[in-house]
């Protein structure tokens, strides 16, 4: 087998996918170019913006710094996997009402270290929401709005939120 | 990007015996934070890239009779949320706190941290303080090298291309006073121009009974700086020693790096920094 191009079985939202890949593909480049979801952004592609944020085995990270490769045997979530047949995704929807998104290129990034985190923490205060969006940069909002999201969902959460 | 191959052995000896096979042309990777950096800039070519994040080898954190090992594949959120470490080695607990960000402490390995070389390495002074031997593995066997020789120099990195480290080896301490500070640009996501970390016990009267204390980032290598242990060992602590023991430290490190022109900002800086960290003695 040529180890250049690397195998990979994973779960993206729910359904399996198989697919021949690069090895040194970024997981942000397949799920962008390979497959075609362009939910997760490339902002800086060093790890520094947070636009291209997945969840990976539930945990926020950063897609553009994770060797596809890496994603083998995973479960992996990106923005389009948060809505469902009944609509919008709790979450989503408090972005919307409370003005989180304006230009939107941060907010798939935000909403999945949001997911992450109230999967880890249905009720964070201000300050852990604060720890877990620092490395998620906003060029529009100032914040202000998309804590008032964050924390808007958070209130009304009774665990929907991180499903 | 076409031209780079990936490999993930499933045990460590198939890791070691690729490593052997294709030494020079393989490098290792595991949270890849730093990797995917260089790679994306082209400052890093290589023809294989060898995944080591998965191998139970390099993997958990525990006290093993009177040693703490810490894997080599430890994340920094495992290490944030470990309460061994907490108990045993809080310094090095707190140095994930303010690491990066949530992402990457979520795949950034302290074995990476280390193997990185780089004078920054927010763990390093931690390592240091707990007198910290890297394991490291080759088809040949392992031996241990302290942490303060693996980097030689900033990026300088002393590991042969043969080797993995598989943990690192800490005395473990339990102690009342521990912390890590660094001076970056912001909070989060900063890369670290200043570091430091101590940990610390005062006896029935008062007086500082153990004091341990490693600078990072400004110098080439981070060191233990173990006049400054001496001078605190034994004293009662009060503000004008702490701020004396923070004036020699500038001293000593100013006297490594060089008098440049950002010395007057450095050498209040290093001041001021222990002097807030170590200030909780008193
Ligand atoms: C945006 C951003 C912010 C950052 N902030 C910080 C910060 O606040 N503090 C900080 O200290 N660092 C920071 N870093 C640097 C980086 O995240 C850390 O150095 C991290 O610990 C590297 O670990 P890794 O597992 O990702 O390493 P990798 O990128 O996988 O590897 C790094 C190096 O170590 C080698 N290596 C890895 N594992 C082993 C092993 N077991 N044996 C031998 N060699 C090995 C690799 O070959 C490579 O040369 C930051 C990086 C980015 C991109
Ligand atoms: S694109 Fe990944 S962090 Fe900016
Ligand atoms: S809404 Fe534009 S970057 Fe956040």
């Amino acid at each position: 087998m040529d180890p250049k191009t690397v195998h990979i079985e994973f779960t993206l939202n729910g359904s399996p996918r198989s697919l021949e890949i690069p090895g040194a593909a970024s997981a942000l480049w397949v799920i962008r170019n390979l497959i075609g979801l362009k939910g997760a952004k490339e902002g800086c592609g060093i790890g520094e913006c947070g636009a291209c944020t997945i969840e990976v085995d539930g945990k926020a990270v950063n897609s553009c710094l994770m060797l596809a490769a890496q994603l083998d045997g995973a479960d992996v979530l990106t923005v389009e996997g948060l809505a469902s047949e009944d609509g919008l995704h709790p979450l989503q929807s408090s972005f919307l009402e409370h003005h989180g998104v304006q230009c939107g290129f941060c907010t798939p990034g935000l909403l999945m270290s949001t997911h992450a985190l109230l999967k880890e923490n249905p009720h964070p205060d201000h300050a852990q929401v604060s720890k877990a969006i620092a490395g998620n940069l906003c060029r529009c909002t100032g914040y202000r709005q998309i804590f008032a999201s964050i924390e808007d969902a958070v209130k009304h959460n009774s665990g929907e939120a991180a499903q | 990007m076409m031209n780079t191959g990936y490999v993930r052995p499933r045990t460590l000896e198939d890791a070691l015996a690729f490593l052997a096979e294709n030494s020079g042309k393989t490098r290792i990777v595991a949270g890849g934070t730093d990797v995917m950096v260089d790679l994306r800039a082209g400052t890093l070519k290589t023809d294989y890239l060898l995944d080591v994040s998965r191998l139970q080898a390099l993997r958990g954190i525990e006290i093993i009779g009177n040693d703490l090992s810490v894997g080599a594949a430890a994340t920094l959120s495992e290490i944030y949320n470990s309460a061994i470490l907490e108990a045993h080695a809080p310094a090095l607990q707190k140095s994930a706190v303010n690491f990066a960000s949530k992402q990457i402490r979520n795949v950034a390995t302290i074995g990476g941290n280390v193997a990185h070389c780089s004078p920054c390495g927010d763990t390093l002074p931690a390592l240091a303080i707990h007198e910290a031997r890297a394991v490291l593995s080759s088809p040949a066997g392992e031996r241990q090298v302290p942490i303060e020789a693996i980097a030689s120099g900033p990026y300088m990195c002393a590991l042969p291309q043969n080797e993995i480290i598989t943990r690192f080896i800490l005395k473990p301490a339990t102690v009342a006073f521990a912390d890590f500070q660094k001076i970056g640009r912001r909070k989060e996501l900063a890369v670290a121009r200043m570091s430091m970390a101590y940990m610390a016990d005062k006896d029935a009267e008062g007086r500082i009974c153990f004091f341990r204390f490693a600078l990072g980032a400004c110098t080439p290598t981070p060191q233990r700086n173990h006049r400054i242990e001496a001078m605190l060992t034994g004293q009662i602590p009060d503000a004008a020693r702490i701020w004396e023991a923070g004036r020699v430290l500038a001293e000593d490190t100013i006297a490594v790096t060089g008098r440049r022109a950002s010395a007057v900002y450095k050498e209040s800086a290093i001041q001021g920094l222990f002097m807030r960290m170590v200030y909780p003695l008193v």
